[in-house]
């Protein structure tokens, strides 16, 4: 996910070093958990109680029954 | 990290590979940084507006303009006036959650849910909005081709307006600050709908009596009533909105210390979006008397057509170029809003500071979402005015899940830490799914029954 800049030591050095240089201290102005390579690593699953997980599924289910309602009377609607 | 969760504490001290988007992200941090200590308080706000603004004034779209132009044409100045205003207080509720999840977790809101909650319900939300996206997206090129239609221009002009600046914004050289400055200098222009309501001359009495006693209440059908009820909420809080301020607010690098011009940034986005929404409805209104609930918004050139023999040629103008700015902006927002909710769930690359080569599936996404309602409205004889109006309606009716999921997030000891809700903002976003849910219900029931003939209509 994480799409680094290239760096490829041995040829340009001194001026990939201070671009390096240059972008780390600009880098400084983020806080740690902003950077892609902080971002990108997925936070912890929530524990979902029974009842939370009950709950949402209802709510899903009676979502789905009046979308399909709303669709239905738009379907009818073009006749 | 003080005042973060545990799930988003820091983890490594050792600085790990840059990125383009984390070297962008940093450039404009600096200038926050920099606007911060030295105290320069406007333009700290200038640099921090946005997120909010956009998706206030984003979802002041082409077809809540025609709705609230139809409403005002069919029933007056009245209920529906404040009616747009408490949507739209209702809008700053659950904004002002998306921005401050955003703020603190740095993460968009389809990345928290799938990974906090899994992959089910992740993609549960991803689908309501991609749906609910494409939808309104074919909506938003309607209006555009309304407002074309006044000055004779078609359909294949609309869509080709709409493609070329959804790609021309989204390609313009990998930059969110660029990409949102283009935005919102466009959205500005919904207040050609505020123009309209001044050239029509109303009568401001009617209009400030109107908003203090919330009277006359519509008369008419129940459900003409409920459709006009829920497509108006539909028309300020949409599933969209929720998915766009979370990922655009981390985008654009906002942490806890901008919460509180964050908060500015949804307030003045609702504001503004309400004074204007309530000029499409004021300038509907002049039609009230002039057979205006017969005119069919979305056909041929609707709403600036009748307004032209009212009021005159340079308010059906007016009009008819608040329709295209409507569409306009709501195109770009939408699309972003998909392309996030896509890089967000796959997990790739879901940036505007990351260039279209490292993020082709963000950019692909992005420019794919308005290509095909682009396509559809280019379809001879498709249902056009039917989708037009039921994409807010739609809109409503899934609304309750994604707001669901963002308080619970947003009550995440976890991942906010001392940014939770507070217990009284946790009542008031209670009370606004349940009141959203029981009239997206109430609509789809009764008419799903009418349409079915199990009731008589009416």
């Amino acid at each position: 996910m994480a799409e680094t800049h290239d760096t490829n030591p041995g040829t340009t050095e001194p001026k990939l070093r201070g671009k390096e240089r240059a972008n780390e201290e600009l880098v400084m102005f983020l806080e740690p958990d902003q950077l892609v390579a902080h971002t990108s690593v997925p936070v912890p699953r929530a524990p979902l109680s029974e009842r939370a997980r009950t709950g949402l599924w209802a709510l899903r289910v009676f979502v789905i029954l009046v979308s399909i309602m709303v669709i239905y009377t738009f379907a009818s609607q073009l006749k | 990290m003080p005042g973060k969760g545990v799930a988003i504490a820091e983890r490594d001290l050792a600085l790990p590979p840059l990125t383009h988007e984390d070297t962008d992200r940093s450039t404009d941090r600096a200038r926050v940084n920099q606007a911060r200590q030295q105290g320069r308080r406007w333009y700290l706000l200038w640099l921090l507006v946005g997120p909010g603004i956009l998706a206030m004034l984003g979802e002041n779209d082409g077809p809540s303009m025609i709705s609230y132009a139809t409403t005002g044409a069919t029933y007056g100045l009245g209920f529906f006036l404040p009616f747009i205003v408490f949507s739209f207080a209702m809008a700053i509720v659950c904004q002002e959650m998306c921005m401050r999840v955003g703020a603190v977790t740095h993460r968009g809101y389809g990345q928290l849910v799938l990974e906090r909650f899994g992959p089910i319900w992740g993609w549960f939300g991803a689908g309501d909005l991609i749906l609910t996206n494409v939808v309104t997206l074919i909506a938003e090129f309607v209006a555009i081709r309304v407002g074309l239609a006044y000055f004779h221009l078609g359909s294949g002009v609309a869509a080709a307006l709409g493609l070329v600046l959804v790609t021309f914004t989204a390609l313009n050289g990998g930059r969110y600050w660029r990409w949102e400055r283009i935005a919102l200098g466009l959205a500005l222009f919904n207040g050609l709908f505020l123009v309209a309501a001044i050239m029509v001359k109303p009568h401001w009495g009617s209009v400030g009596h109107s908003l203090v006693t919330l009277a006359p209440f519509p008369g008419g059908s129940f459900n003409t009533l409920l459709l006009l009820v829920a497509s108006t909420i539909g028309a300020t809080v949409t599933p969209w909105m929720i998915f766009f301020q979370q990922s655009a607010s981390a985008d654009k690098g906002l942490t806890p210390r901008d919460i509180k011009q964050g908060r500015y940034d949804t307030v003045a986005g609702a504001a503004l979006a309400a004074i204007f929404g309530c000029g499409a409805l004021i300038a509907g209104a002049a039609l009230a008397t002039h057979n205006g609930s017969s005119i069919q918004g979305l056909a041929g050139a609707g709403f600036p057509g009748a307004l032209k023999s009212v009021s005159g040629g340079a308010t059906a103008t007016v009009f008819a170029l608040g329709l295209i700015e409507a569409g306009a902006v709501a195109i770009l927002t939408i699309s972003a809003s998909t392309a996030y909710a896509v890089g967000e769930c796959v997990g790739v690359t879901h940036s505007f500071n990351s260039t279209p080569r490292r993020a082709v599936l963000f950019y692909a996404s992005n420019i794919a979402a308005a290509l095909i309602a682009a396509g559809i409205i280019l379809i001879p004889g498709a249902p056009l005015l039917s989708i037009a109006l039921n994409a807010n309606v739609l809109a409503t009716v899934l609304l309750p899940m994604a707001l669901i999921f963002l308080i619970m997030l947003a009550n995440d000891r976890d991942l906010m830490g001392e940014w939770t809700n507070k217990p009284s903002t946790n009542k008031i976003a209670i009370a606004i799914v349940a009141f959203i849910s029981i009239c997206g219900a109430a609509y789809g029931i009764d008419s799903f029954l009418q349409a079915a003939h199990l009731i008589p209509a009416g």
